[in-house]
């Protein structure tokens, strides 16, 4: 143990393949991924009540039986990924431009951003009784309440970008020249996209919050509904399996924004290999 | 006149209104003359207002009175880019662009022409043997390799006059010496009025046809030491006993500053307390 420059060495006897899996990560997490599964699916069987609990391979059969075949609930799904969409878009025009306009200068933001900050500390989950009387039990009341949500983190986080430019660049740009417009067009606004896609990606997380929240405390024939009969009749199977159709939604579409960070920040993109001569 | 590239007359820089207790009095009635093609170091310990001085020059902060004059006419807070770059350190390249792309668009800020861009970035990084990296974001390069490419993006917007803001605070004592005697090459042949705020004493005879020794605040100008060596310098300067002579000259004038300015940062002493 003492002596950290062979750990490798002495860790031989481990079959190839198993010290090859336990040395990397992806299938290390795999292994643990499968050893929580695992455990589930033995403690489901042996010893949990069927009416709480249920085993993971039950849970996939139920998606296959009592999910998948249900137009209903298809398109159930599909109409809350249309309401998180419509929800987010919402959220990032609006975030965006909102964003925008208060960082533009530090006036505006000293001005308005305590406003923003406010809102966004209050916590909306006891507004909802307020929100569905607002805009009914439709849809209309999921999208608000996940614009709500969502608009706030894009907004701080936009202005966050624009107000952290480096003092350095600002005066780099202005001995080389640059107007108050190219300011901002080359350097603000560059600068502040990192951040922009920290506000997108906690947008997105909060948006989805947002929608489902409203969903579960009411519906009339969305995810909320499904959720609540399959709940109320103690059959965990196919709630389990709804639960994790949300759970893929979620997913995706944060993937969807880290894909797009990944793609659309200047600096990060595919960029030419180092290749460093031999010098000095 | 014609011979002077910069004047500058009886600057005084006030942070703050003067009654307030908390002003901070950063340049006291300094004036200064700068002859054209001079390498000139301003040398002085921290906070001293030296980076002030050059952002007066340069016509980004505008000063509490006093004038200064680029090519006899006044700079009054107003950055003139046609006349005057900046060098600042390397981490004043623009992350988000690669490298070509900070020089063009330093070429746009200044108004060039859009046909002469490419032309004029390959050629400046070329001289100091960077233009295999064009395509490269800054944070690819390393710190040095960076420093070499803001100097070139100072270097390719063709100003009579740069000034340099402790281009090298950031590098390494290696790599500032190696990147000092390529500053030193290049310039020679260009003829550029440069203008040099540096910390390293070293840097500073090494570099400069005169340095100007400032005291600690408010800053004045303590003594003028002329350096008599042509340029461009070879690294064999360094080893001659004129150079280190001069170094130590500095030095013991920058002492006393050093620690005055320093005792000003700490606790009232007791009088007879030895400091």
């Amino acid at each position: 143990m003492s002596d950290l420059a062979a750990p490798m060495k002495t860790s031989a006897p481990l079959s190839g393949v198993l010290a090859k899996a336990l040395l990397s990560p992806f299938w290390l997490r795999v292994a643990l991924l499968a050893v929580v599964l695992a455990l589930l699916e033995f403690y489901g069987r042996v010893y949990a009540d069927p009416a709480f609990m249920s085993p993971p391979s039950l849970i996939v059969k139920a998606f296959f039986t009592k999910i998948a075949p249900q137009e209903k609930i298809l398109e159930a799904l599909w109409f809350c990924v249309a309401q998180i969409s419509a929800a987010y878009a919402l959220s990032v025009v609006f975030g965006v431009l909102i964003g925008l306009a208060i960082g533009a200068t530090a006036f505006s933001r000293t001005a308005f951003l305590p406003i923003i900050l406010l809102l966004f500390a209050i916590p909306q989950v006891a507004l909802l009784p307020l929100v569905i009387l607002l805009f009914g039990l439709g849809p209309a009341a999921k999208i608000a309440f996940g614009f709500s949500h969502g608009v706030f983190p894009i907004i701080m986080n936009v202005v966050a970008g624009m107000r952290d430019v480096k003092e350095l660049h600002l005066r780099a740009a202005r001995s080389m020249g640059a107007s108050r417009m190219e300011t901002i067009r080359h350097i603000i606004l560059p600068h502040a996209v990192p951040s922009l896609f920290t506000g997108l990606r906690l947008g997105m997380t909060m948006t989805l919050l947002g929608v489902i929240l409203a969903e579960l405390y009411v519906s009339t024939g969305g995810i909320g509904y499904y959720t609540r009969v399959f709940a109320e009749s103690y059959d965990p199977a196919p709630l389990f399996a709804l639960t994790g159709c949300l759970a893929i939604i979620a997913v995706t579409f944060n993937e969807l924004v880290r894909i797009a960070q990944n793609h659309l920040t200047p600096g990060k993109r595919r960029s030419p290999t180092l290749k460093i001569p031999v010098k000095e | 006149m014609s011979d002077t590239a910069i004047s500058i007359r009886n600057i005084t820089q006030r942070y703050g209104a003067a009654d307030e207790s908390s002003a901070v009095l950063a340049l006291d009635d300094v004036s200064l003359d700068i002859k054209k093609g001079e390498f000139l170091c301003l040398l002085g310990p921290s906070g001293c207002g030296k980076s002030t001085l050059l952002n007066i020059v340069g016509g980004l902060f505008k000063p509490t009175s006093g004038t200064c004059l680029v090519n006899g006419r006044p700079v009054d807070g107003e950055p003139h880019p046609d006349k005057v770059a900046f060098v600042f350190q390397e981490s004043t390249l623009f992350p988000w662009y690669t490298i070509i792309e900070n020089f063009r668009i330093a070429l746009k800020f200044q108004g060039i022409a859009q046909a002469e861009w490419d032309d004029r970035a390959m050629r400046a990084l070329k001289a100091v043997g960077m233009a295999s990296f064009a395509g490269h974001y800054p944070e690819q390069l390393s710190v040095g390799m960076r420093q070499r490419v803001n100097m070139a993006r100072g270097i390719c917007v063709e100003t009579d006059i740069l000034l340099m803001d402790e281009p090298f605070a950031a590098l390494d004592e290696q790599t500032r010496m190696v990147l000092g005697e390529d500053l030193s090459q290049l310039l020679a042949a260009t003829g550029k009025t440069i203008v040099f705020v540096t910390h390293s004493l070293a840097e500073a005879v090494f570099l400069s046809d005169r340095i100007v020794v400032m005291s600690a605040r408010p800053g004045r100008i303590k003594t003028i030491i002329n350096v008599n060596e042509p340029h461009p310098r070879s690294p064999d300067f360094m080893l001659e006993p004129r150079f280190s002579e001069l170094r130590n000259e500095c030095y013991a004038l920058l002492r006393d500053e050093i620690r005055a300015a320093m005792a000003a940062q700490r606790d009232p002493q007791p009088q007879n307390a030895g400091a």
